[in-house]
């Protein structure tokens, strides 16, 4: 069963980030003040498995009547990749794909290696430096496993987060971008929400409504699982292999009596 | 009505204190942070769109140690092959190198774990999609088939063969120990490392060849173990002053991507590994009596390599623009 969330209405209320930490009891993130606009979170961890982004743009949104300011919210989170460069850079099987299509870590395996902090190209998952292992979003599994949606979904008081089976999600997600462009947003789009839009993670469990730029909202324009670029480095790998013996046979041969 | 106080008057009077105050202009109050600065690329607050590798010092220690076992491994194979029996000691020499390389590498390894007691769940499975993964079974191996090897090569009838046998299969996974470090790196979506995997494995493998002639160097040898060493040593910073070129190239071909091997500390790390690369080859040409010289200088040059490409890789990570360019 394939489930996924994705984000169109976020008003920053960060009740999903709350939640998450309630419900899986994760520290706080310390009550510092960043000056970043609301943000305080500053970015996903391996603490934060929620993380509500304040864009603050000078320019007005399409259809945006006065003001020459607009304020986009974005509530991150992990993806749960199709092709998960964590998943594919774990070298213990510690993170595994779940019976409900999510990606999650194992904490009884995991060796903080920390390979997976690299796999990323998200920059979701990271080591807990007082613990030693990896720790990211693990889509609530425990709260699935119950037939129960996942936290923050639960929390989300606009069903910005919508939870469900992907395929739906996909659907609604078109029909919600529809009526954004019959509304003259003609920004907006879908980001990673099918193979075809973004081939280097085969598209995204969750999948985001965008209306600028995906670097805006510190997501990468092209994210690619690292394995799938990886193959000219093995490659690379044979030469050098084929080099350091040929270099090795040719000073024993060279220097015979 | 839009006067800034959003009251509706049809359900309400504007009688208060203040009502009689016109509404300041609002559009010129607002004077807001742009989170998303205009440019090229935008960033959020420039705060890092990757997480920064969390690997701490003795991984680029492991890349240089590692290197040296895993051409040790391959040049005790080619003394082997070709040698014949007056090398013998030369090949025995060259697989303890390996074995202690890789054992030391082993700890090194260990020692950057988050959960150190967990080490051995590296094997716990065979994962191809990751080079750390196809590592570890490789440095696992080679290990052990290299102490074998040295060891079981001094007895007679089969376990000599054995010996041999263990020798030639550590000489080969010798090749990979010896570059793998460079495609676990190129696996990930740091900038730098990313933007360099063509050419990476190369400089870690004749960074590797020259560091074992450095190491060869130091020690006493025969003349013609000696002759071997020299010329291996020669080739291999030759190669590794080439790759090195080619690694600054193929990073820089976006210039904020390859910015960390050329400016700032890692920049400088970088250079100074050129400059003593480059020393240790016209002490090994040019002086053949300074072998400690060209040794110790080699050493220098090659560990240089291997951190600056490591902190090169950490602070690239933190340079959002470089992750959206890449």
């Amino acid at each position: 069963m394939p489930t996924g969330f994705f984000t169109t209405v976020c008003i920053g209320c960060k009740v999903c980030e709350v939640a998450c930490k309630q419900w899986n009891q994760l520290p706080d993130d310390g009550f510092t003040f960043t000056g970043m606009s609301y943000d305080n979170s500053v970015d996903l961890g391996a603490s934060t498995w929620r993380h509500v982004e304040f864009v603050e743009r000078p320019v007005p949104l399409s259809g945006q009547t006065g003001g020459n300011f607009s304020w986009l919210m974005l509530s991150d989170v992990c993806k749960h990749c199709q092709r998960a460069g964590c998943l594919e850079n774990c070298p213990t099987g510690a993170i595994i794909r779940t019976e409900f299509d999510s990606v999650y870590v194992q904490p009884d395996v995991c060796n903080g290696c920390g390979y997976c902090v690299v796999g990323c190209p998200f920059g979701v998952i990271d080591r807990l430096e007082s613990d030693g292992r990896a720790w990211k979003c693990t889509l609530c599994y425990d709260r699935q496993k119950d037939q129960m949606e996942p936290a923050c979904a639960k929390a989300c008081p606009t069903d910005s987060i919508l939870f469900g089976e992907v395929a739906e999600l996909r659907a609604k997600a078109g029909e919600r971008l529809e009526q954004l462009h019959a509304r003259g947003v003609k920004e907006a789009y879908l980001y990673g929400a099918d193979a075809a839009g973004q081939p280097g993670t085969g598209g995204l469990n969750a999948f985001f409504l965008l209306v600028d730029r995906p670097e805006v909202y510190n997501l990468p324009p092209d994210p690619v699982a690292p394995a799938k670029y990886v193959k000219e480095s093995w490659a690379s790998l044979a030469m050098a292999s084929a080099g350091l013996l040929l270099a090795a046979i040719g000073a024993v041969w060279s220097a015979r009596t | 009505m839009n006067d800034g106080r959003y009251i509706d008057t049809s359900i309400a009077t504007l009688e208060g204190e203040a009502s009689h105050q016109t509404p300041p202009k609002q559009e010129a109050k607002i004077q807001p942070v742009p989170s998303a600065p205009p440019g090229p690329v935008p960033t959020y607050y420039d705060k890092p769109a990757i997480k920064p590798p969390v690997w701490i010092w003795s991984i680029p220690a492991y890349f240089f140690v590692g290197g040296v076992a895993g051409a040790s491994m391959t040049l005790g194979l080619a003394v082997q092959l070709f040698g014949g029996k007056r090398l013998r000691r030369f090949d025995e020499r060259c697989r303890w190198i390996g074995a202690v390389g890789g054992g030391v590498g082993t700890a090194l390894l260990i020692h950057d774990l988050g959960r150190k007691t967990r080490f051995l769940f590296m094997l716990r499975v065979f994962r191809p999609t990751s080079p750390m993964s196809i590592g570890s079974w490789v440095l696992a191996l080679a290990t052990p088939l290299s102490a074998g090897s040295a060891l079981l090569t001094l007895s007679r009838g089969w376990l000599y063969d054995a010996g041999y046998a263990a020798g030639m299969a550590a000489g080969f996974l010798g090749m990979p120990l010896a570059t793998y470090t460079a495609v676990l790196i190129s696996n990930t979506t740091v900038p730098v490392w990313k933007g360099s995997r063509r050419t990476l494995p190369l400089l870690f493998g004749a960074s590797s060849a020259a560091s074992l002639g450095s190491v060869l160097d130091l020690m006493p040898l025969r003349d013609r173990e000696r002759a071997i060493a020299r010329r291996f040593g020669i080739a291999g910073r030759i190669a590794e002053l080439a790759a090195a070129r080619a690694v600054e190239r193929e990073a820089s071909a976006i210039p904020r991507v390859g910015k960390p091997l050329h400016e700032g500390a890692t920049g400088a790390l970088w250079k100074a590994a050129t400059v003593f690369t480059g020393a240790s080859l016209a002490a090994a040409t040019l002086l053949p009596r300074r072998r400690i010289l060209a040794g110790a200088l080699g050493l220098l040059g090659g560990a240089c390599v291997r951190f600056a490409i490591f902190y090169a890789g950490k602070r690239s990570a933190l340079d959002p623009q470089a992750t959206f360019l890449q």
